[in-house]
């Protein structure tokens, strides 16, 4: 055979196992994870860990229940912000402002989405953390003495302040996948919508969102997704309390990958914590999985469509 | 013969971007008669009557002079009300285009959003103008089903009672039967005679017979200019200019050539897409290329996937009772 052949070949093969390599990544951690998670598994049922509030490693009690709350916590108040905020945003940069003003405003929401975590961190604990402290939670407890808003926690450390940090981090997400998704939407229905004497929120309302609305739902997800995992900004600023269930926005949260940042590796003498923290990093593995497949297939089933 | 004047276009002048598509354009179209505008591709026909209902805004970068008085009003007038305006003026496409919900919801979703509410209204103006565009005796049993399962002609006509819902009182059409095949183009043209005894036509056509069988007055554009106008008899029994009469004698060269053909026959989704975009990304910068296509659906999806491409598609027609012609620009 001819060396050059050889050689293309070659290279080709490498670059397939490369790939193949990469690829498999993801897999090879689910089943690491649940290699190393399994011990636990196998001393107490998966009901018990994921519903029980005791967490005591150093006398075997592995309850995940109050950091999975924290997360749902965060992932909720961050969601709720971010889904108005970034779907009229999006609205806007795709119907109503001029090409100029989209071309501008979007390399902007990209730069957002490049920002490092830590630095959204420091931020909240710049702005956001006294604004909870001396604004929000004395104006909410006092006035709304009822639950999700009466707390007794007086730091600005809370669930909320990590929902409002990891709004602005998911902002960029949504808005630049919901406004490529509303853009998909042919022109002509615009210009039928429109040539009928339709206002330009009418079209909007009956038409574009009509056609784009599992798009958009698609963007919440992939954002939602990126809320679950994020780690570093809400660690700074959650709160992270240990022993503490939160029962109200206003409580500290310690949701799961802060568990895990914060407690691998240190406590690697308590037999099982190990174990118990891989159970955490697996479950969150699996959620973000699902949660990123769910989103990509709407968009895919969308794109077969519109092509 | 003497026409009463509906609407009167005076010394309108269009530019896209830097490039003037319409030349200080000055006409009376008549009331309750069918004006046809005839003139090669990319002379400027539908852009003057998009710029009838100001349809033409949507376009980024168009700057407009000149009046357009639509019943004594400059539709141009910054206190025009526009959705008023686009009331009054019915618009059928080049490719009919349902609206993303059922047949009922397409022919009342004009009157919903005029403010008609109650159910029984609604129920009797789906029923009036479905039947005025003949497509009830078709649909009237699944009046909630998808207007997009519909077929193309059928599609049209839905267009047709959707626009006069509104209870317009001019009805363009943007070459509106040129995608369809010959039985559903000649419902719509039986269509436009009965209604012009109610409303003011004004049509673009790429045919010349369907001018000669419809129209009472003829407008002939050729490069954004009027190059001539006049009652549809005379116009074409005694032409003036000397480009009106080449091109209504056929001799006229398009001032457009395809500059690529390419046939799709026997070529269904996607791969008529992939081979539509790889056909046009081999083409410099604003050359034409031809495509036939034999397969329906790709007679709407393929200009449309193009066009999110970011390429402009200038013309759909069908050439026979299988084969479509798609042209279309590279940007």
């Amino acid at each position: 055979m001819d060396i050059r052949k050889f050689k293309d070949l070659f290279a080709q093969r490498i670059m397939f196992l490369l790939c193949l390599f990469v690829l498999n990544i993801a897999f090879l951690m689910a089943f690491g994870l649940y290699m190393r998670a399994k011990p636990i598994l196998e001393i107490t049922s998966v009901g018990d860990l994921l519903f029980s509030l005791s967490w005591h490693p150093s006398e075997g009690q592995f309850g995940l229940a109050s950091f999975i709350a924290g997360t749902l916590w965060v992932t909720i108040i961050a969601i709720s912000i971010a889904v108005p905020f970034s779907v009229f945003t999006a609205i806007y940069l795709s119907e109503y402002c001029h090409k100029k003003v989209r071309n501008t405003i979007k390399p902007v929401i990209d730069l957002l989405a490049g920002i490092s975590p830590v630095i959204y961190g420091v931020w909240g604990i710049v702005a956001i953390v006294p604004l909870v402290r001396d604004y929000l939670m004395p104006f909410f407890s006092e006035r709304l003495p009822f639950f999700p808003f009466v707390s007794d926690n007086y730091t600005g450390y809370a669930a909320i302040t990590g929902g409002m940090v990891l709004a602005v981090m998911v902002f960029p997400i949504i808005i630049s996948v919901a406004e490529e998704v509303i853009r998909t939407v042919p022109f002509e229905i615009r210009e039928v919508s429109l040539a009928l004497g339709a206002t330009r929120w009418q079209t909007i309302k009956h038409t574009i969102l009509k056609k784009a609305w599992p798009g958009i739902i698609a963007a919440v997800i992939l954002g939602l997704s990126r809320a679950f995992g994020e780690t570093m900004a809400v660690l700074m600023v959650a709160g992270s309390a240990l022993h503490v269930f939160p029962k109200s926005i206003f409580d500290p949260a310690y949701p799961l990958p802060a568990l895990i940042a914060n407690t691998y590796g240190e406590m690697m003498s308590v037999p099982l914590y190990d174990s118990a923290v891989m159970l955490a990093a697996l479950l969150l593995l699996v959620v973000i999985a699902l949660f990123n497949i769910a989103g990509w297939s709407i968009l895919m089933y969308i794109g077969r469509k519109e092509r | 013969m003497e026409f009463k004047t509906h609407i009167s276009v005076k010394n309108l002048n269009l530019w896209y971007g830097g490039q003037q598509a319409l030349n200080d354009i000055s006409i009376d179209i008549p009331d309750k008669k069918v004006t046809a505008i005839i003139g090669p591709s990319g002379c400027g026909k539908s852009t003057f009557l998009k710029s009838l209902n100001r349809l033409i805004d949507l376009q980024d970068d168009v700057k407009v002079n000149g009046q357009v008085l639509v019943d004594g009003e400059n539709i141009y007038d910054p206190h025009v009300e526009i959705t008023h305006l686009r009331k009054k003026i019915g618009l059928l496409f080049q490719r009919p285009q349902a609206l993303p919900m059922s047949i009922y919801d397409n022919v009342a979703y004009g009157p919903r959003i005029h403010g008609t509410k109650h159910r029984k209204d609604l129920d009797g103006i789906v029923e009036r103008y479905l039947k005025l565009s003949g497509l009830w005796d078709e649909v009237k049993d699944r009046l909630q089903g998808p207007a997009s399962k519909l077929s193309i002609g059928q599609q049209q006509r839905l267009c047709l009672a959707r626009s006069l819902a509104i209870e317009p009182e001019v009805i363009l059409g943007d070459e509106p039967t040129s995608a369809l095949d010959p039985i559903s183009a000649e419902h719509i043209e039986q269509r436009f005679l009965e209604l012009k005894k109610q409303y003011t036509i004004i049509l673009v056509t790429h045919s010349l017979r369907q001018a000669q069988r419809l129209a009472d007055y003829v407008i002939f554009f050729y490069l954004g200019n009027i190059v001539e106008h006049g009652p549809a008899a005379e116009f074409f029994r005694n032409p003036k200019d000397a480009k009106t009469q080449a091109y209504i004698n056929g001799r006229f060269i398009e001032g457009r050539k395809a500059d690529k053909e390419l046939d799709l026959k026997g070529t269904v989704c996607p791969a008529n897409f992939v081979k539509a975009k790889l056909a046009l990304e081999g083409l410099d910068e604003g050359k034409v290329l031809r495509i036939i296509v034999d397969y329906e659906p790709a007679v709407s999806e393929l200009p449309r996937a193009m066009e999110y491409e970011g390429h402009k598609v200038l013309e759909v027609k069908r050439l026979s009772a299988t084969d479509w012609e798609i042209v279309i620009q590279r940007l």
